[in-house]
């Protein structure tokens, strides 16, 4: 399929890439998983993603500068941040610096399905949603 | 005295529910009794005229402080039996001296007054045989003109006559001044002389010859006359230096008397004054001395020590009312900060919080959707992972719950490290919230303290909020420990590599409501919390800073809190 979405997940909870990158991949997404972000920045370097999805705390490296790295890589990437509950005002500035959408955890992972639906709808390339057997 | 500090400080280190705090008195009677020795020799420095009461001292060393806070019931104790004793109040000791300065004033005026009766007597006596050896005397001239050129013999009658009169009139009424052989006797001899004279009067009338002519008879009845004179005028002047000798004593005496008097009346007024004033001066000097150990956070109350109660009772009593409500006060201080403090953590707590629900929410999710087309094994995983991170949620919550706990307040043997991490874990969401990295280092082998893990657990959460407010992204706070420079105390410094604190605000920064920060941010209370918990352990904070190069806060906890076992006593 060369039309797959191709999607990096970044967060340091590893329970989350373990369980969104099987129901990305139902709703036919090719996902590459990531804890550490100095091993994601190094990804984006050599290959470009549709959609990346990053935590905006981390150990060693936040959302933001994920989200800086990303732009400057290549514009047209679409970055969709998760943040805690009590950071919205944070999730607020990260799209006010150009984020496509931000996600408050705890979410289900059809949430996050919409809101990647929605960016590949952005990117010109809509996804069939109802795949995921539902 | 056997119980040396570190015979007793060693073994109890790793006592948890450390003995001196029990209220049971019987349980550990060693080191109570070590106590009771201490105290009482204390005392007896300090005040020589304390009178000991056994039975309050023992009461005493039940009040040894259990806990840092709330002390409401040993001070209603306290109160009771303060009151409960013999009233002896200062007013009262003036009032006995000066009844004591009056009566012997006038126990002196009667015995000078019975002195001077004394005097007054021995002149009118002297007085009296003055008269009558003049008398006597002018009875033995007209006595000599009669032999001489027969004249006179009529005065001469006369004057011995008056002579007796005054004798036998006088004598009597200084009977106890005479002995009374020697009155009769010279009473005898005044008799024999006038009846000497009578015979010669008697003769003169019967027409004899005048004793001139006669110069026979009248010569024997001469010499006995003289006889007679001689003698009794002989007697009355012995009496009178008798009497003079008397009457020079009796001035002596009173004179003495005035001046002992005078020198007892000055010692008597000297030793009330001194009893007056030591009780006075030693009791305010203790007063001073409480007065500011309860300035420095000891809020233990004044215990009563001595058999009676008097006018600083009634102060002591009110010290310990007004210590209840400080006590009060503080520890709802405290506790309302620490509620803040919690507030603080609450969002870190929070934001924490939404990893493990986050991963339970995807987990369970992912299950649902896809349990048919599951091998038994990876559905056996997620509900492990389930399970892992329900109890990771638990362990974020009790943590925070754990310090929001209104505790009993307990003294406990603490090991700080320990203390430490909890406390650094209990912040590490804030700290990952804020970007900043924090390194613990301790020492080995520290000794435990004594404490309350939970109120020192809240000065650190205030040192390090306070660090981490002052650090911004990227910078490090170090926790460090180690032992005191004498060995007897644990010493932690918190350090953080952020603004600083410029020197002209250095010093108030323990001062109530001091802040720096934005209202509705900071309360200013933190620090000051912090000095009033860290000094009822027995330690010190301080802090060192340079603006724009970080801030070192110390805090020096003593291994055992020495200075907490002497009560204040009254
Ligand atoms: N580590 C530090 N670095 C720089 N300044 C500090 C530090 N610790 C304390 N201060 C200064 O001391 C002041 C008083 O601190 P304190 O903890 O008593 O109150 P606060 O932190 O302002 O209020 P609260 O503790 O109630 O939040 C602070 O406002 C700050 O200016
Ligand atoms: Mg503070």
């Amino acid at each position: 399929m060369s039309n797959e979405l191709k999607i990096l997940l970044l967060d340091d909870e590893h329970i989350v890439g373990k369980r969104l990158k099987p129901a990305l991949e139902k709703i036919g997404c090719s996902v590459e998983v990531f804890q550490d972000p100095l091993e994601a920045i190094k990804r984006i370097e050599e290959k470009e993603f549709d959609i990346v999805v990053t935590d905006i705390y981390m150990e060693g490296m936040d959302g933001m500068q994920v989200l800086e790295k990303v732009h400057a890589k290549c514009p047209k990437t679409k970055i969709i941040m998760i943040t805690g509950y009590a950071m919205i005002s944070l999730a607020r500035d990260a799209m006010e610096k150009g984020a496509f959408d931000f996600i408050a955890k705890p979410f289900k992972p059809d949430d996050l399905r919409k809101i990647i639906a929605k960016a590949a709808e952005a990117l010109g390339s809509p996804i069939d949603f109802s795949a995921s057997g539902n | 005295m056997q119980g040396k500090p570190g015979h007793f400080s060693k073994p109890s280190l790793n006592r948890p529910g450390f003995v001196l705090f029990t209220s049971h008195p019987d349980g550990e009677t060693t080191i109570n009794g070590w106590i009771e020795m201490e105290t009482e020799n204390q005392q007896r420095e300090e005040k020589g005229t304390d009178v000991k009461n056994p039975k309050t001292d023992k009461e005493s060393s039940d009040f040894t402080m259990k806990n840092l806070y709330g002390h409401m019931e040993d001070i209603q104790k306290a109160q009771q039996t303060l009151m409960a004793r013999y009233h002896f109040s200062v007013r009262r000791q003036i009032y006995i001296g000066n009844v004591v300065v009056f009566l012997f004033a006038a126990l002196i005026a009667v015995i000078l007054i019975l002195n001077n009766e004394q005097v007054q007597t021995r002149l009118e006596f002297l007085e009296f045989v003055n008269d009558f050896s003049s008398e006597i005397q002018q009875a033995r001239r007209y006595e000599k003109n009669y032999f001489l050129y027969g004249t006179n013999l009529d005065d001469a009658i006369e004057n011995i006559h008056l002579a007796n009169l005054i004798f036998t009139k006088e004598s009597e009424t200084f009977s106890e001044l005479q002995d009374q052989v020697t009155r009769q006797e010279i009473l005898k001899k005044i008799n024999a002389y006038e009846a000497l004279l009578g015979e010669l009067l008697q003769n003169q009338k019967a027409d004899v010859p005048l004793p001139m002519n006669t110069p026979h008879a009248s010569k024997e009845i001469e010499t006995r006359l003289r006889g007679y004179g001689q003698d009794i005028l002989a007697s009355a002047q012995s009496m009178m230096t008798v009497e003079k000798r008397a009457l020079e004593r009796a001035l002596k005496r009173s004179r003495d008397i005035h001046i002992y008097s005078i020198i007892v009346l000055l010692v008597i007024l000297a030793l009330n004054s001194y009893l007056l004033v030591g009780r006075i001066y030693s009791t305010l000097n203790r007063f001073a001395s409480y007065a500011q150990r309860i300035a420095s956070g000891d809020f233990r109350p004044i215990l009563p020590k001595r058999k009676f109660r008097d006018e600083f009772t009634d102060l002591a009593v009110a010290i310990n009312e007004m210590i209840k409500e400080i006590d009060t006060r503080e520890a709802v201080l405290i506790q309302t900060h620490k509620m803040r403090a919690v507030g603080t953590l609450t969002a870190g707590v929070a934001h924490e919080l939404n990893n493990p629900l986050n991963n339970i929410m995807l987990t369970v999710h992912m299950l649902m959707e896809d349990y048919h087309d599951m091998p038994d094994d990876e559905r056996m995983e997620m509900l492990e992972d389930v399970i892992k991170e329900t109890d990771r949620s638990r362990k974020i919550i009790r943590n925070l719950l754990d310090f929001a706990r209104e505790s009993s307040s307990a003294m406990e043997s603490v090991d700080l490290e320990e203390l430490l991490k909890g406390t650094v874990h209990l912040l590490e969401n804030q700290i990952r919230l804020s970007g900043i990295s924090i390194e613990i280092q301790f020492t080995d082998d520290l000794p435990r303290i004594h404490g309350d893990a939970q109120k020192l657990q809240q000065v650190f959460v205030n040192l390090l909020l306070n660090a981490i407010d002052a650090s911004s992204k990227g910078q490090k706070i170090q926790v460090m420990g180690c032992l005191g420079e004498k060995g007897d105390s644990v010493k932690v410094n918190v350090v953080d590599y952020g603004h600083g604190i410029p020197k002209h605000i250095l010093s108030s920064v323990f001062d109530p409501f001091f802040t720096t920060k934005p209202k509705g941010r900071g309360t200013g209370l933190g620090l000051s919390v912090s000095q009033g918990i860290v000094a009822k352990h027995g330690g010190t904070i301080k802090a060192k800073s340079d603006k724009g190069s970080g801030s070192c806060f110390t805090v020096i906890l003593p291994v055992i809190t020495f200075p907490e076992f002497e009560s204040f006593h009254l």
